[in-house]
Formats: C-alpha cells, structure tokens, sequence
C-alpha cells in the first residue's frame, strides 16, 4: 500500500511540475497569441472596409437564424466614429470539416465583401473557394466569395441560381453561400434592431454619417427581419 | 439531419484512415488476421466513445471556465490511458481470451492518434455532447471499417505473387492507395 | 572525451539517420506524417516541432531516470511528452501562426507519435544525457528528412511547388492526386519499396566482403 501511495505521489509531483512549467508558456505566449489574432483580425477588417479605422465588439447583441451556421464574431465597422456596417465571422459545416468566412456588410444591406479564413475541403475542388487565382466566372476574373460582393442580404442565395457555384464542388458552394446568407441576415437583423441606415436597395456609399430615422420600414426591413427569426 | 450528416462524413467521406492518415501504426501492424483487426477496432470504438464522454464536460465544465485549457493535450491524454488501463483490468479479469489474443496491442491503444485526434475534434469543431459522441462513434466504426478491409486484403495477398520489392510495407501502402480511391466515390454521398 | 565515446555517439546518431530510420525502416510514427506532406513548409515543420518535442523529452526523461519509479513510468512519460508537446503548440500558435493552422490538429498528436514514446522507453530511460541527445537527434533529423523527401514529391508532382515556389514550368497541369490522401500512401509506398531495394543491396555487398575476408586471410597466409 506505501508503495502504491508513493508512486502515486511522485506522480503528482511530476504533473505539478508539468502543469507549473505550462502555465509559464502559456503567460509568455498569450500575448503573442492575442496580437496574432487580433492582427489578422484588422487585416480583413480593412479588406472588407478599406475606410475602417476603428470596430467594436457586437458579438452578444448577434444571433445566428440558423442552427447550423454558428455566428463566431460580430463587429461593428466605424470610419472615426461614422459607422461603415457589420462584419460577421460565422462557422458552417463545410464538405470536410467546418467552414469560417467573414461577411461584411454596408449600413445599406449590401455585402462588401466576403472572406474565407479557414476551409479544409478538398485542393483542386472545394478547396478553390479561398484559391485567389480560381474564377466562377473567368470572363471578369471573379473569383467565389469575390461574386458576393455586391449582392443584397434579402437576394436569394440561390447556386446554380444567384450564386455561381465552384465547378464539381457543390457541397461546399452551398455550404459557403448558406453561411454568407445567414451571416448577412444576421447583420440585417442587428443593424434594423439599432435603426441603422436603412433596407432599401439605394447606391449609398459606405461611409454613410448618422443613423437615419428609425421606423425605415417597408417591404424590405420587414422581410429581413422574418427571414432571419428563428 | 445533421447527426446523419456528421456520421456519414465521419464514417465515409473522411475516413479517419484512408482520407486522412491517422491511426496508421496499428492499421499496418494489426490488419494481419480479421480476428485481431475486430478485436482492436471494437476496442478502439469502446475507448473512443468512453474517451470524447469524458473529455467533453472536462474540457467544457472544468477547464475553460478555470481558462486552462491550454492544459487540454496533458489532460486529454491523461484521460485516455486511464480509460485503456480500466479496460485492461476489466479484459483481464473478464475476458481473459481476448486480453491475452490482444497482447502487447491492447496498451498500445493509448497512443491510437484516432482517439486523442476524436477528442480535440470535438472541441475544435464546437460540437455538442451529443454530436461529438456521434462523431467518436463514426470515427471509430470508419477505423473499424478501415481494418476489416485492409484485412481481408492481405488475407488474400497471401497467395499472390508480390515483387520482390514491394513485399511487405510497401505493397500494403499501395493497397490502401486504391482503396483510398474507391472511398472517394463516397464523395457525393452527402448533399 | 575518448575517441570510442565519440565514435560510439555518432554510431547512434547515424543509426537514427539511415539504418534504423523511424519511418522507413522501425516504421513507426507513421500515423500523422502523411498527413503533413502534402507540402514541403508543413512536411520540414512537422519534422522540426517533432524533433524539438523528442529531443527535450529524450533529455528530461534521461536525466531524471533514476528518479522515475517504474510502476509508474509509462503515466510520467506521457507527462513529460504532453508538456513539451503544448509548449510546441503555444510556441507555434504565437510564433508561426500561419503554419500551425495549416497542420491543424497534428501538432497537438505529437504526443502520441509512436517514435517519442518507442525511444524514451526504449533508449533514454536507461541511458545518460548524451547519448540520448544523439538518439533524439538522429532519429529527430532521419524523420524529418523522410518527411521533407515525401512532401517534395507530393508538392512538385501535384501542385508544381516546392516550398510555394513554382518549379515546374508553366504548361505542367500538376496532377491533383499526389495531394490526395491516396497519392500520399502511393508515394509512401513506393518510397519504402526503393528503401527496401537499397537495404538488400547494402546487404549483399556487405555479404559479398564477409566472404572475401576469410579468402584473403587464406591467401596471405598461404603466401
């Protein structure tokens, strides 16, 4: 029985020890970590808002319509202190293993841009959503999350529809377009409930100043709203 | 049904072996008789399914909210040897047959990549319990899966003719290669 | 040092190198080392962070060996191999983040690679530091090497890189299969077969000069 107690012991010991030395590590790199984060973070942030200067945590105030699509995080986009819109970080399910984008969304509902940060589907086929050199439509050199850019969060995100999808991969082109369609209804939902520009289809530019008067309702903000509960 | 959809992928699609490389010393090592082959797979499904039960609320009930969960490797693995020396005695006593059929396989289950790489899995993906156990289960029956087939392959690769080169290691890789690809047929198995 | 004891370490650095190479010959650790070659950048820092996690677990478990009860031994190593295998994980996460994410959950597996496991019981747990050092280096650098040849033929044949330098000239439409998980296996396949060819050669000519030997002996005596 000593011996059992002893050994189990000296085992202790060494997970302290181990657990000790870890911590350590853990507090040298967390900062690096962070940065790293937050960094990459910025960088797409100005991808999608080129005038963006600043951006606020959301994600709380952010629910996803969909179970299947997780709404990581969420941010506020501000030129100095002028709102430019929403960029949304979901995760969905892709073809073999989960799918990130970041979906960026204008003050008047339309997508900025749209973003693959991580994708594990298959090279040459799925995998050519985040290829740069890959076109759905080689006549305008655009390539598949390049084609969001533009359309309306209330368009129909339809492949094979609205949505060009990638050659002998249609798994993952619904998989992507199911993601960026929620994620923008999602941003719709936030930017109606804080009365933030407003639902109709009108050429505003990004860098739009105050928010306009709430009750901007209308067929459009109506159909945003119902299209994104639950 | 997403539960249907992870376990397909999980058993199919992504074959834990033949689409993504893991768990490939006991794959080799064990596929030389079907009897040991199912005998390591339903351990191997046994322990996964037990491993992903506990490390789940451990890492979502014990470590995140004390954020250690950069301990999650030392403790996952922790976890998993435990659960292999409890089968051990458990087989010892019980199935005493089995124990001494598995031999020196049985604590190697410990370092089976398939199981550890299930756990972090779960968490990496945001799984739920349920879905996670759903997954541990598709992964372990693919493995399962994965070691009949290469079983029944070099049962039968006993009365061919291998070049002299190729005997051994090297013809079975190759033989997994061509399985590999008739597996990716399962690709268009989810819509 | 005497002259044996370096002759005797860099016996054992060469063993781990070419005639006991892990993945060809031992044939262990094979379980995540195809995963990461599909490219030359994660095959080379799969090897590094895999030999950086054997090397300090060879050095640690070497040096506290005697205090290592033997009940208990197997538990204490897989400790110590965890330990150092996060450490590689937190370093990589904040240092090369770009790397970890593209090998993904193989970094954490480190820990149950069969080579760091099969060499620390086998090896450093009843020898001193410096050998182990050697061991850990040569099996360490033999895994890496491997891995670095598998991932170039894997990156240049189906994607016309090396390392995301182009290589292959511009007509070449890279052969997607060699990326594929089926493609790995043939590749690793065959690479065992060559090695296999090379072994037996090795064997032969050694056979060949054993039986020279005793001839020459015979005729020099018969002078």
């Amino acid at each position: 029985m000593k011996s059992t107690v002893k050994l189990g012991l000296i085992l202790a010991i060494f997970a302290a020890a181990a657990c000790a030395s870890l911590a350590v590590v853990y507090q040298i790199t967390a900062p690096a970590i962070a940065s790293q984060e937050q960094d990459s973070l910025n960088t797409s942030l100005k991808e999608l808002f080129p005038d963006a200067t600043a951006h606020e945590d959301i994600t709380a105030a952010v629910t996803s319509g969909d179970e299947t699509v997780k709404i990581v995080s969420a941010y506020l986009v501000k030129s100095d202190m002028a709102p430019l819109g929403v960029a949304i970080k979901a995760t969905g399910t892709s073809y073999k293993g989960p799918a990130t984008l970041l979906v960026g969304v204008r003050l008047d509902r339309s997508i900025t841009g749209v973003r693959v940060l991580d994708l594990s589907d298959t090279p040459g086929l799925g995998g050519n959503a985040s290829n740069a050199s890959y076109y759905v439509n080689k006549g305008n050199k655009v390539t598949f999350p390049g084609q969001f850019t533009g359309k309306y969060i209330t368009d129909k995100f339809e492949v094979k529809g609205d949505v060009i999808p990638i050659t002998a991969a249609t798994v993952t082109s619904k998989a992507l377009t199911k993601i960026v369609k929620v994620a923008g209804a999602s941003a719709g939902v936030w930017l109606e409930s804080m009365a933030l520009g407003n639902a109709t289809p009108s050429a505003t530019s990004g860098a739009s100043t105050q928010a306009t008067a709430p009750a901007t309702s209308g067929a459009a903000s109506a159909e945003t709203t119902s299209g994104a509960s639950k | 049904m997403d539960l249907m959809k992870i376990f397909l992928m999980a058993l199919l699609v992504n074959n834990i072996v033949l689409m993504r490389f893991i768990a490939l010393c006991s794959y080799i090592g064990m596929t030389g008789d079907i009897g040991q082959s199912i005998g390591m797979g339903t351990s191997v499904t046994f322990v996964t399914v037990l491993a992903t039960a506990v490390t789940w609320p451990l890492y979502h009930y014990v470590l995140t909210p004390l954020n250690l969960q950069f301990l999650k490797i030392l403790v996952f693995i922790l976890v998993i040897a435990c659960l292999v020396q409890l089968v051990e005695f458990y087989l010892k006593k019980n199935i005493p047959g089995l124990y001494a059929a598995m031999g020196i396989y049985l604590p190697l289950i410990t370092t089976n990549c398939a199981i550890l790489a299930v756990t972090f899995e779960s968490i990496d993906y945001n799984y739920t319990f349920i879905q996670s156990i759903v997954y541990a289960v598709g992964v372990s029956l693919g493995y399962l899966l994965a070691m009949i087939l290469l079983a029944g392959v070099r049962d039968r690769m006993k009365t061919s003719q291998v070049p002299k080169f190729l005997q051994g290691a090297p013809i079975l890789f190759i033989a997994t290669s061509l399985i590999g690809i008739a597996f990716m047929g399962f690709s268009g198995l989810i819509k | 040092m005497k002259r044996n004891e370096v002759k005797n370490l860099w016996k054992i650095f060469k063993a781990g190198l070419v005639y006991e190479n892990p993945l060809l010959v031992l044939m262990i650790g094979i379980c995540s080392s195809l995963a990461v070659t599909s490219n030359v950048s994660n095959g080379l820092g799969m090897g590094l962070a895999m030999t950086f996690v054997l090397l300090f677990s060879e050095i640690f478990i070497s040096a506290f060996r005697k205090l290592i009860p033997n009940g208990a031994r197997l538990p204490i190593f897989i400790i110590i191999i965890a330990a150092f295998t996060t450490i590689v994980d937190l370093v990589m996460k904040a240092y090369f983040p770009a790397l970890s994410k593209s090998m993904g959950v193989f970094i954490p597996l480190i820990v149950v690679n069969c080579i760091i496991m099969g060499r620390v019981e086998a090896f450093s747990s009843k020898q001193k530091v410096l050998p182990s050092i050697f061991d850990a280096l040569g099996m360490g650098l033999g895994y890496t090497w491997v891995l670095i040849v598998i991932s170039a033929v894997r990156e240049i044949l189906g994607n016309g890189t090396f390392a995301g330098i182009q290589v292959m000239p511009a007509s070449y439409t890279p052969i997607l299969f060699f990326i594929l998980p089926p493609g790995g296996f043939l590749v690793f396949g065959l690479l065992m077969s060559i090695n296999n060819g090379i072994k037996s050669a090795m064997k032969k000519r050694e056979a060949l000069a054993a039986k020279q030997l005793p001839d020459q002996r015979n005729a020099k005596e018969n002078a």
